[in-house]
């Protein structure tokens, strides 16, 4: 599977010289920073900083701009943890339970875990990636819409599960998202309604609707409170309660492995990546659990499930984009963009003939991963000072921040007035115990599902479950899916009975 | 029936029904085949549905017990609801006003008000904040934005 030659060229490329290392501790702290901060992406950061690549070789631009995918893919789990505002749409999950730990003064071991678990789902990410580059590939060119359905439908499971008090309040509010996903023109080109704002034909901007959802919401419920972690003694940032909760992460090696391999095969899915994989991950992870009610509330398997596997996929994204020189999103497309400057065509023939570069690529990420975690450990110190600063002050600043972040994605006025509007509906879901994670998820998931599903009607000529039995992969997932969220379910219930039976 | 169903949460599935029922109809009104109400028809259809269900159990739960209820009762009364609703609406209104007064001025004006309405002490101090806190925004975050951004003052 290792070329060992290519192998041990790609080694000469990294260690010889210190050159192509120079910009790695920038870009992860480019990418810490873009990513912690609402409103900044990734691939903006990667976008805003591709010119200075120009310059560079292109192994050094290749390790630039991907340890800014790396440090900032784990800077939007810090703000999940601290102040419950994913930085991107990959870290819904990790604020599920990294929140409440953080509320309950345990942000350190929450913080320690996020990181722990992110170091290890992307280092299994890219493990994968250098063993399996080819047949993974392989894998990709077998996705069709079909296949993008049964992903997708499994991401919308969650929804089912977000509320443990009523199931119709989860419900009706992933529904409420899906139903707003349908704001603006149609994958097949029907304009519906745009509510009047031109610049809605595109649909709601869903990351200014994530922040105002989750943030202002939450930080509006904050107001008449101190700070963060009301109890003063647990307000320390300290070194030592970090480590014991990244040590902690290895308490729990089946919810990391899972969230890793997951992450990693949903990651290579082109256009679904690690939004869904963090969220299929913390659904697995539920669902499996012998103390499913403990999630939601502070269960540090939560945050573990989340972060290992949205970390992990950016390993399965990079597949694409290697093997095929398809862009899985925004972030792999601006590195496509570097591969073009520098005259450099993703695809079977680049693995071929540079699979030097291409292990050097996969290795010197796998290097990135190691310097997060002391980069990640050092910046926490800073990060999490956010705990000590009086709510007066921090609530007004994040929602100013939040305004500021919802005109950053979009350039328009439509991103603030977006973030206000779900701000209000975040209020009023949150007094009435609806789960506003639902609704993001609804919102994410919903014009992707149309689309695959209008191809899917398509291709199948109206007939998708014939289809799908001419669909192997489509199949086996969907068979999956049904044994994951039926099968267990009901043998799990089963057993219950017998053994009331058999105590009776 | 005996539970009790509170204003905010006719709200809420008032303003669900009514968005919902508004996107169907757009939808169907654009073009009523199947390419383009494959998610809108079912999923206007299951919140409907959920929406009937969720009215129908409330009002027909048993009669709170006397804890439940003062908790009901209390949190019907919230204080802090008037609060929440006016710091709400001068959000809307910062939010609203970013490009048309300038990110600066409207930052500094809301993030002065906001520590005020939150408890912040002192007559100079909150200004104080807002205005370095404007400063480093417009200068930090501005900076990195590819877009042009309106300001007033700075």
């Amino acid at each position: 599977m290792i070329d060992q030659f290519a192998l041990s060229q790609a080694l000469d490329l990294l260690f010889s010289s210190f050159t192509p290392w120079l910009w790695v501790i920038p870009g992860l702290l480019i990418g810490l920073v873009f990513g912690s901060i609402p409103g900044l992406q990734i691939s903006m950061a990667m976008a805003v900083f591709l010119p200075v690549t120009f310059s560079m070789d292109f192994l050094q631009a290749m390790l630039f701009l991907t340890s800014i995918f790396t440090g900032g893919a784990y800077g939007g789990g810090v703000t999940a943890i601290l102040m419950n505002i994913p930085g991107s749409s990959s870290s819904i999950a990790t604020a599920f339970d990294g929140y409440p730990m953080a509320r309950q003064g345990k942000h350190n071991e929450a913080l320690g875990l996020g990181l722990a678990a992110s170091v290890v789902g992307a280092f299994v990410g890219y493990i994968l990636l250098m063993l399996l580059i080819q047949p993974l590939a392989a894998f990709v060119l077998k996705i069709g819409p079909l296949e993008m359905v049964v992903v997708v439908l499994w991401g919308l499971t969650l929804i089912a599960t977000l509320n443990d008090s009523s199931m119709a309040k989860g419900l009706l509010a992933g529904f409420f998202g899906l139903m707003l996903s349908q704001i603006g023109m149609s994958t097949t080109g029907v304009m519906r309604t745009s509510v009047g704002m031109p610049y809605l034909i595109d649909g709601l901007p869903v990351v200014p609707a994530m922040i105002g959802i989750f943030a202002a919401a939450e930080l509006l419920r904050l107001r008449g409170e101190t700070y963060l972690v009301q109890n003063e003694a647990q307000r320390d940032i300290s070194f030592g309660r970090i480590l014991k909760g990244a040590g902690e992460t290895f308490k729990y090696p089946g919810v990391l492995i899972r969230g890793s391999l997951l992450g990693a095969v949903i990651g290579a899915i082109p256009g679904v990546g690690s939004s869904v994989a963090n969220l299929v991950s913390y659904g697995e992870a539920k669902r499996t659990s012998k103390t499913p009610e403990r999630f939601g509330k502070g269960a540090p398997e939560g945050v573990v499930a989340a972060e290992s596997a949205n970390s992990s996929s950016e390993g399965g994204s990079m597949t694409a984009l290697l093997a095929l020189g398809i862009p899985g999103g925004a972030a792999t497309a601006v590195l496509l963009a570097a591969f073009s400057f520098h005259n450099i065509i993703g695809g079977p023939s680049f693995i071929r003939n540079q699979t030097d570069v291409v292990y050097s690529i996969i290795l010197g990420n796998l290097g990135q991963v190691l310097l997060l975690a002391v980069l990640g450990l050092l910046s926490l110190r800073l990060l999490g000072l956010v705990v000590r600063v009086p709510l007066s002050y921090l609530v007004p600043s994040v929602l100013a921040m939040c305004a500021w972040g919802g005109y950053g994605i979009t350039g328009t006025i439509a991103g603030p007035l977006t973030v206000a509007g779900f701000a209000a509906l975040g209020w009023l879901m949150r007094r009435n115990n609806y789960p506003v994670a639902a609704t993001v998820i609804g919102l994410l998931l919903g014009r992707m599902m149309e689309g695959e599903l209008v191809r899917t009607m398509q291709i199948s000529g109206g007939n998708p479950l014939r289809y799908m039995l001419e669909r192997p992969i489509a199949l086996v997932l969907f068979i999956i899916m049904l044994l994951v969220l039926v099968g267990a379910p009901a043998l799990k219930a089963l057993k219950r009975r017998r053994q009331a039976r058999a105590e009776v | 029936m005996t539970g009790k169903f509170y204003a905010t949460h006719a709200a809420l599935i008032g303003i669900i029904l009514a968005i919902s029922g508004f996107i169907t109809w757009s939808a169907v009104d654009a073009r009523a085949s199947l390419d383009n109400l494959v998610v809108v028809a079912p999923v206007a259809s299951v919140i409907a549905l959920l929406a009937v269900i969720l009215v129908a159990v409330t009002l027909l739960k048993p009669a709170p017990t006397p804890a439940e209820g003062e908790a009901g009762e209390a949190q019907a009364k919230d204080p802090g609801i008037w609060g929440d609703m006016l710091m709400l609406a001068g959000f809307g209104v910062f939010c609203y006003a970013l490009t048309k007064v300038g990110f600066d001025l409207a930052t500094f004006l809301f993030v002065w008000a906001g520590v005020v309405m939150s408890g912040g002490k002192g007559w100079w101090q909150p200004p104080l904040y807002a205005a370095i806190f404007t400063a480093a925004l417009v200068y930090g975050f501005g900076s990195l934005f590819p877009y042009p951004m309106l300001t007033l003052v700075l």
